[in-house]
């Protein structure tokens, strides 16, 4: 909801809220039964794998399908300019990442291209998957899934990850900053809880933003929705009732009990070393970080951003976006590095798909297919990882790029090199490794 | 299809019905509807045809801010920039606050209307279709829009699934919602198309991308009026953009959709959509999945769809049907059904026989739990499930349900909530708008009355949200305080209507009980708290 001008930001952890009025809200009792019945038998207390200083991955999801052509930008390509008469980025209005390089950064990514030159940015271009699906919703469930575009899959990439490495952790091994579950996520044995930081998510082109021709009266501009996010946990585990409904509430009544206090904790025992932008997603990133530095025992933490879906309207739309996000990355990295946490994290941002080459009569793109992904940290070899694809016309896929690189090659590589664990058995089988570690 | 046999009616499926078909209700209710045949209390559930009119409240009437705003338009242009970009701000936030107020006023209307027994089981199909054809305010930027597609869906709900549709199509917040109104035959925009087969009627993998962009071509030229021509008066009631079938923004040509070639226009495309083979699977199964929480056998999904074509596409008879089914209160379906918040926030309050919250609390508690009337999270709607539940999310609702049994005094300013703005949707702080009739106000003395009327508005908000609490006469007659094993007993029969708790639940309750008799109020609300404060009853 936007905001109304009222000064009424909550600022503070919602999440945490019920705070000294536990024992009214949650009888304590509860916390005796349900602890004594579960904890002992599921062994959710006993930490495995994840020591308070193992590596972490932190995924960004950028929901609604990011125009990767004009984030990761061939501003020297003709086929490029021709597709984008009012859209293009020209080499003066873009960040290049290097002399020799024909790609450069969106001018709103200033921060990452601060990143990319200390050598904490990798750019893998040309990401995608055979036969790419246009749907938002059946897209994103395969980047959660992981599974080929013709198969589906019960689990979520991420969860599998939990079920075959950290059997014996508490919930808190995944934390995803928001309200919902996402779909990768989903598990045998489901792990995973929700905390949020304060502030509002942002609706552009809204708020301070007045539109173009100075009208109010219907602001049909795309560019105000936050959808469609998609790809929450129930899309398949809801509907396929593989999981019982009462066994899940029961368990996550138990992880109220357990985890929100150990966060709340660790959030507290962690300071931020740098001013982060006041969007929601600077929040998001600012608790993140803040979570690291308190010792949280998270492997994975999830954010997403969301607004991507720029069909109509996109230029400035779409700079606000990239503004707001690569200011907040940009910030959590330097966090990060101020800590000495740096080399134990990996970012990579997603998106479902990238979007249409030519551009639309009402100054948008619509839903396309390969776009880059970034991978940021510590660890990460800085450079372009993966080829440019072809804009000629004859390469594409009815309009659409071709890719390069299979995302779950980008999964593997994360999952072996980062996390340190065999990739085959969550992703189904081998992909082969980039170069994004040294 | 199979029907349940009158014999093995009883209580226990009486509450069950109540609880999906409906929101939940009294013991007295559930009686009643077991002492009819099961097709009878079906049917009375739905109630007569005549229920579906409803008059709007009243500020959906009134003509928008919006409206004189436009008139506003030539003053600001003899602003300097700086100045006139403040100004236009300073609009937005007054428009944005009548809006949030117009739809606080219309979510109140709504829950309202769930609440009544007389019209809930109506009003359960229109929440239903409200998350399956999923239209956000956030786009639509208009209230008065949605409240008149939540009528068309009221006046449809038990009528024909393809004049439904129909009515979706031509509806003007779903044109916006979707882009249909913006799409031109040079460049047709998909999205409607797109979602129509992927999410409204057939789902994935029935389609081709050929078929959405012939489709696309096929729906341009429905689109909305957004403001009157010179000297025509739009609709003086409401001053809402209407549907138009504009020819000149029409595709003429051929199109080819699903095999069959033709001049189609949306009408067309709706016919032969709701043709295909997979459109009755497609919206049989979700309906079984709305009202159970699992999905069909195969077996049942192909009863479902031979109910569906016999009663011709046609809710209200197929409700009844789906509703008298026996695997519709099978144990296998038991359990498995997670209540949406607003479900559960209705049920909860007309379980305990206690009022709802004022409109702008109720629609805060829903919108924390994860669902805000009138804006889904993006057009496919509330995931619903499981989903509905995560570490925050059952937290805030054992919170809130000990506002609802214990009444929110002490609760220091509704820990969580946004006073400010749940004051301004009560329509308690008007916020000033800087131009409309008369001289533009200068900023200082803008911003002390609007700071003045902001601080005032909090007090009264806290006033006017308070919840009391839930009167204990008919939860826990003298009768049933004598023993505490009868007590529990009384409140999970009233509770969890249908449900059998777990023995580990079970004893969480009777703890809270206690063994002093007759049990006083603390003991009484401790154990209707230590009921809705656990998993089961999240169910149902």
């Amino acid at each position: 909801m936007k905001e109304l001008g009222l000064k009424t930001r909550r600022e503070f952890l919602r999440t945490g809220l019920l705070g000294g009025s536990l024992c009214w809200t949650v009888p304590g009792f509860l916390q005796n039964t349900m602890l004594s019945l579960h904890a002992a038998a599921d062994g959710q207390l006993v930490s495995g794998v994840t020591g308070k200083d193992g590596n972490i991955l932190v995924v960004l999801q950028l929901a609604g399908g990011n125009d990767g052509l004009n984030t990761v930008v061939p501003f020297g390509n003709d086929d490029y300019r021709r597709a984008r008469p009012t859209l293009g980025l020209s080499e003066k209005q873009v960040l290049r990442l290097g002399p020799k390089e024909k790609v450069g950064l969106h001018p709103a990514l200033a921060g990452l291209a601060k990143s990319y030159e200390a050598g904490d940015l990798a750019v893998v271009q040309g990401v995608g998957y055979p036969n790419p699906n246009r749907s938002h919703f059946r897209s994103t469930e395969i980047w959660a899934t992981a599974t080929d575009a013709e198969r589906s899959s019960s689990t979520g990439w991420i969860g599998r990850y939990f079920d075959n490495a950290c059997a014996g952790c508490d919930a808190a091994v995944g934390v995803t900053l928001g309200s919902q579950t996402p779909q990768a996520f989903a598990a045998k044995t489901p792990k995973g809880v929700l905390y949020e930081a304060g502030g509002r998510r942002r609706r552009l082109g809204a708020d301070g933003e007045p539109e173009s021709d100075g009208s109010m009266t219907m602001a049909m501009e795309a560019d105000g929705e936050d959808g469609p996010a998609g790809g929450s946990i129930g899309d398949i585990a809801g509907s396929s009732g593989k999981i019982d409904a009462l066994d899940f509430l029961e368990r996550t009544e138990m992880d109220v009990q357990v985890t929100q206090k150990e966060i709340a904790a660790a959030s507290g025992r962690g300071k931020n070393g740098v001013p982060y932008p006041g969007s929601w997603l600077g929040n998001q990133f600012a608790l993140i970080s803040r979570l690291i530095a308190g010792g949280l025992k998270t492997r994975i933490y999830y954010v997403s951003q969301g607004g991507y879906d720029t069909h109509t309207g996109q230029a400035g739309a779409h700079d606000r976006l990239l503004r707001e996000m690569g200011d907040a990355v940009s910030a959590f990295l330097a966090d990060l590095k101020a800590q000495g946490n740096l080399g134990r994290v990996t970012l990579m941002t997603f998106s479902e798909f990238g979007r249409r080459v030519k551009e639309n009569a009402s100054g948008g793109t619509d839903h396309g297919a390969a776009a880059p992904l970034f991978l940021a940290g510590g660890g990460v070899t800085a450079g372009l990882l993966g080829e440019m694809p072809s804009l000629a016309p004859r390469d594409l896929d009815d309009g659409d790029i071709k890719f390069n690189v299979d995302f779950r090659s980008v999964y593997a590589t994360v999952l072996e090199k980062h996390l340190g664990v065999k990739s085959d058995p969550i992703l189904g089988r081998a992909f082969p490794l980039l170069k994004a570690y040294g | 299809m199979a029907t349940l046999p009158p014999s093995a009616w009883d209580r226990e499926k009486a509450g069950v019905l109540l609880q999906r078909a409906g929101f939940g209700g009294t013991p007295q209710e559930v009686e009643g509807l077991a002492g009819m045949q099961p097709w009878q209390a079906a049917d009375s559930l739905l109630g007569s045809p005549d229920l579906a009119q409803a008059e709007p409240p009243a500020s959906i009437r009134k003509p928008s801010l919006n409206d004189k705003l436009r008139t506003e338009r030539n003053r600001l242009k003899l602003l300097d920039p700086k100045t006139r970009e403040e100004k236009q701000r300073e609009i937005f936030r007054a428009l944005r606050a009548e809006q949030e107020k117009r739809l606080t006023d219309l979510r109140g209307w709504w829950f309202e209307r769930m609440a009544n027994p007389a019209t809930a089981a109506r009003e359960k199909v229109v929440l239903f279709l409200h998350g399956h054809f999923a239209t956000s305010e956030e786009k639509v930027k208009n209230p008065a829009l949605l409240y008149q597609q939540n009528q068309m869906f009221r006046e449809k709900a038990l009528g024909s699934w393809s004049d439904l549709v129909l009515g979706v199509a031509k509806d003007p917040a779903m044109l916006i919602y979707l882009d249909g109104a913006r799409s031109r035959p040079e460049q047709p925009n998909e999205n409607f198309a797109r979602e129509l087969f992927e999410l409204f009627t057939l789902g994935e993998g029935n389609y081709t991308e050929k078929d959405i962009q012939e489709a696309a071509r096929a729906f341009t030229g429905w689109s909305v009026r957004l403001q009157p021509r010179p000297g025509e008066v739009m609709d003086e009631e409401t001053h809402v953009p209407s549907f138009v079938d504009n020819s000149r923004w029409h595709d003429g040509k051929s199109k080819k959709v699903f095999g069959k070639t033709g001049n189609f226009d949306g009408a067309d495309v709706v016919r032969l959509t709701l043709q295909q083979p997979a459109a009755a699977r497609w919206i049989t199964g979700k309906l079984w999945r709305f009202y159970t929480g699992s999905s069909p056998t195969e077996e049942l999904h192909q009863e479902l769809v031979e109910a569906w074509s016999e009663n011709k596409g046609l809710l209200r008879p197929f409700l009844q049907a789906m509703w008298t089914h026996p695997a519709f209160y099978s144990p296998a379906v038991a359990l498995q059904r997670v209540k949406s918040p607003v479900e559960w926030l209705v049920g909860l309050c007309r379980q305990l026989e206690r009022p709802l919250p004022a409109p702008a609390l109720a629609s805060e508690i829903t919108t924390q739990l994860g669902q805000k009337l009138f804006a889904p999270p993006n057009v496919k709607g509330w995931d619903g499930g499981i989903t509905w539940i995560n570490t925050a999310s059952l937290q805030r609702r054992y919170e809130y349900a000990s506002w609802l049994v214990g009444g929110t005094q002490g609760v220091r300013d509704l820990a969580g909530m946004d006073l400010g703005r749940m004051a301004v949707q009560s329509g308690l702080v008007e916020i000033p708008t800087p131009m409309v009739e008369g001289e533009i106000k200068d900023d200082t003395s803008f911003k002390k009355e609007l700071a003045e009327k902001r601080k005032a508005a909090a007090r009264q908000a806290r006033e006017l949200l308070a919840i009391s609490p839930t009167p204990l006469t008919p939860l826990a007659p003298p009768e049933d305080r004598q023993e505490p094993d009868r007590l529990v007993s009384r409140l999970t029969t009233r509770l969890l209507p249908g449900e059998s708790t777990p023995p580990e639940l079970q004893a969480r309750f009777r703890k809270a009980a206690g063994e002093t008799a007759p049990l006083n109020d603390a003991s009484v609300r401790q154990t209707v708290l230590a009921i809705v404060q656990s998993p089961v009853y999240q169910l149902g």
